[in-house]
């Protein structure tokens, strides 16, 4: 399907070394992401287009090219989509997708090999698709802006093990994703996108798509990926979110269980995972994957990504904060603002712990709800087993809430519309029909029997 | 608004008596509201299964009672029965046959009731408040599953006070959803658990969160063959990802999507983001909805990426949602979740739920 033509001509991003499926998206990307003006958003067409826009009507200087990673954030280079890339760097593309291609050839042959041929075709279909996505930010089309993950987003980052278990002859296939990583024009066939694994810029980055399980490894093969490396290390936190997704691709295996839902029920996805992270980072220059997210973005400080995200930091703090104490979000950034309490606990959690909710179990004998029908329930099953007003710790006294519903409560039937400050005129419904529910349901309801 | 599919102009149903027409915030969508409404915050709904005739609505509040309505066809709701426990129930859900509804609650057990003699027994016990509760019916067996906030996962035969089965979580259970043979649990420190139910359960995978904030809420979906082959997963920073569970191409096919959130592209004032308090998926069309605190309910179409709806504003979050057997009612609640805190709480501000005619808004779009 003209797979080696594209591979060689494949258009990709000098910024962010993402892969396209042709030029006019190559733009688009380029546009969105690197040429946009993080005050007013307005795209511009050229790196030095934007430093003059903003200096000109924002009368700020931008020191690099947003969305960049570090080496290529040159704001003074004229690079419009395939144009005005250094012969250089055009080069030193074409080697390292060159031995990711064959480095992944070797892996393809471990894994399945079909299912890469499928992924093949999917992906490239994708970039289709997947473009216009990434224009919205705010809209539902926004696919996996991971927050926080700027560098996710824009980089390729995913490291060239990403698109491991591609067939080796992913001749370009690009993976779908705008973002893939640029397959040189005139890569030698079998050259794997590597970039490919950028995730997706819109979707899951972190997937690498048919990533073999075994897939963290191949990354460390390849040596010349110290280049790519930089943006690895970007992508990592992304990759790792999905790396099970990548065992659950990969079919292969073994369908443990009946259900092809369920193929391979034993699969160590932890042992994907955590290579995944740790490989990426530790394979590649360990330099550049230190610091990733702030290298990759000088321009933008964090109200970018907070565009997207609410608060990087928070981003961050999840994954490392696995203590058990309630760890704090942070919920406020430059351009966003997470209602949520700041402790990293559940609302649900929070709202328990408070005295009125807290209650003690019914001492046997309370079962019964001590409280009588309130007139009109006219004999409506008393209990309930409400609580009766006596436990302590009820939060009975208080707020009224609960003093009402005692009454109230038995019976929310009829005879409870009373105390919910309804007026009557709901009752009658009821009271005239069936004045208890058909189903006889009038004893009280806990059965002592039933405690264990 | 007709409740069930026939244009009847049924407007807010007639059984509100506090002027069912009235625009304030309270109910800006015009939708039925359900009658007797629980005394403190919704914490969940569930519809009565296809195998009961007519609809059922069970909802459990922090009020600690569970309450059931019957509602009619025309739109009626009729408050039917009620339980209590010794703490908030935090979620309720139907045998597959209709006849018991178990509940959870933070007393640390569970109920299981029968509603034709409305009695409720005990039929679970965990070390702390039990945050999630499902009915599993597998070939070869039937139980109860219950996930804690003390980090086990525990499956229950009614008939015995000791678990069939109990599965330590790595953390507490923040969520989770089953679909035959499929369970997913979601918990805190964006853990997530993939469950496989045939034969016996057992953990099949554990997925790195596609999400970067806390689990909220999770539901799984289904594929054209009626098998679940993945699940939304919602979290506390306005955003659900749609994940799948063997896709063909996973970078592809899993995303993420923004929900919930104000004032949409202008960035002149900060964003506010909301957490996703529920999603369901719709029975028949596959589509879903989410509510959160924003007070907004949303509909989305995951195969055309799209959203269909979103409705006007409430005054209240909304807390929980759901879908009946069929599809055709919509019901959500609106109730204080305490997403802005001890402050913002005020008990003597009235809790609703709604009930919306959902079987045309949620038709997928066609795919561009």
């Amino acid at each position: 399907m003209g797979r080696k033509k594209k591979k060689q001509m494949k258009p990709w991003c000098w910024y962010c070394n993402r892969d396209f499926d042709d030029e006019k998206i190559l733009i688009q990307h380029q546009k969105a992401k690197h040429f946009k003006c993080h005050i007013c958003h307005k795209k511009l067409y050229t790196g030095p287009g934007l430093a003059i826009h903003c200096m000109q009507v924002h009368k700020e200087t931008i020191d690099g090219v947003p969305n960049a990673i570090p080496g290529r954030t040159d704001i003074e280079l004229e690079i419009y989509g395939m144009e005005g890339i250094p012969e250089k760097d055009m080069e030193e593309r074409r080697r390292v997708l060159e031995q990711k291609t064959q480095a992944e050839s070797q892996k393809k042959k471990q894994n399945n090999q079909d299912d890469s041929d499928e992924y093949e075709e999917d992906e490239e279909a994708g970039p289709s698709f997947q473009q216009p996505a990434v224009q919205p930010q705010t809209s539902y089309i926004t696919p996996m802006t991971q927050p926080g993950m700027p560098p996710v987003h824009g980089a390729p980052a995913v490291p060239p093990g990403n698109f491991a278990g591609m067939p080796p002859m992913m001749p370009g296939v690009p993976h779908m994703m705008p973002g893939m990583p640029p397959v040189m024009p005139g890569m030698p066939p079998g050259m794997m996108p590597m970039g490919g694994m950028m995730p997706p810029g819109p979707g899951m980055p972190p997937m690498m798509p048919g990533m073999p399980p075994g897939m963290p490894p191949p990354v460390g093969h390849r040596p010349g990926m110290s280049h790519m490396t930089q943006v690895p290390p970007v992508t990592t936190p992304g990759i790792l979110s999905q790396p099970a997704m990548t065992a659950a691709t990969t079919p292969a295996p073994q369908p443990a269980v009946t259900k092809p839902l369920f193929p391979s029920a034993g699969q160590a996805q932890q042992a994907v995972t955590g290579p995944v992270g740790a490989d990426f980072k530790p394979l590649n220059t360990p330099a550049t994957t230190s610091d990733p997210p702030k290298a990759t973005f000088p321009a933008y400080t964090q109200s970018t990504a907070s565009t997207t995200n609410p608060s990087s930091s928070t981003v961050s703090k999840p994954p490392a904060t696995v203590t058990s104490k309630p760890a704090t979000l942070t919920t406020t950034s430059a351009t966003s603002k997470l209602i949520h309490p700041d402790e990293d606990i559940s609302l649900e959690e929070r709202r328990a712990q408070l005295p009125r909710y807290q209650r003690n179990i019914p001492r046997p004998g309370q079962a019964h709800m001590a409280v009588p029908p309130v007139g009109p329930m006219g004999g409506m099953m008393p209990p309930q087993q409400a609580m009766p007003p006596q436990q302590p710790g009820m939060r009975h006294p208080m707020h009224g809430q609960y003093g009402a519903p005692p009454q109230g409560m038995p019976g929310y039937m009829p005879g409870g519309m009373p105390p919910y400050g309804q007026a009557p005129p709901m009752v009658p419904p009821f009271q005239g029909g069936p004045p208890r529910p058909p189903m006889g349901m009038r004893p009280p309801v806990m059965s002592q029997g039933g405690r264990y | 608004m007709s409740l069930f599919g026939t244009s009847s102009g049924f407007g807010t149903g007639g059984t509100s008596v506090f002027g069912g027409a009235t625009t304030d915030s309270h109910n800006p969508m015009k939708d039925v509201e359900v009658t007797s409404p629980p005394d403190d915050s919704i914490s969940c709904l569930a519809f009565s299964p296809p195998a009961m005739p007519g609809n059922f609505l069970i909802g459990g509040s922090w009020a600690n009672d569970v309450r059931c309505w019957e509602v009619q066809d025309n739109g009626q709701t009729v408050p039917k029965a009620q339980q209590m426990h010794t703490g908030p129930v935090l979620d309720v859900c139907w045998s597959d046959d209709g006849s018991k509804v178990f509940t959870a609650s933070c007393d640390k057990t569970a109920k299981m009731w029968d509603l034709n003699s409305n009695q409720a027994m005990q039929i679970a016990q965990h070390d702390g408040p039990i945050k999630t509760i499902h009915w599993i019916k597998a070939p070869n067996y039937t139980c109860v599953m219950t996930g804690s906030w003390d980090k086990t996962l525990k499956f229950w035969d009614t008939r015995s006070p000791n678990p069939m089965m109990s599965l330590q979580m790595p953390e507490r259970c923040y969520c989770a959803d089953v679909v035959y043979p499929m369970a997913v649990v979601a918990t805190a420190e964006r853990g997530l658990i993939v469950y496989q139910l045939e034969n016996q359960p057992s953990e099949f995978r554990r997925i790195d969160s596609p999400l970067k904030h806390q689990h909220r809420c999770v539901a799984i979906f289904k594929d054209k063959q009626n098998k679940p082959t993945g699940f939304a997963l919602g979290s506390i920073e306005g955003r659900v990802a749609i994940h799948y569970i063997n896709p063909p191409n996973p970078a592809k096919d899993n995303f993420t999507f923004k929900c919930h959130r104000s004032n949409g592209t202008n960035t002149a004032t900060p964003q506010d983001i909301y957490a996703v308090n529920a999603i369901a998926f719709h029975p028949v069309h596959g589509t879903l909805a989410t509510v959160g605190s924003d007070g907004r309910f949303s509909f989305w179409d995951k195969d055309a990426r799209t959203k269909l709806k979103t409705s006007e504003q409430l005054d209240q979050p909304i807390t929980a949602c759901c879908f009946n057997h069929n599809g055709n009612i919509f019901a959500y609640a609106s109730s204080y979740d305490w997403s802005k805190g001890h402050e913002y709480y005020n008990p003597q501000k009235k809790n609703y739920i709604f009930l919306r005619n959902a079987a045309e808004e949620l038709k997928p779009r066609n795919k561009k």
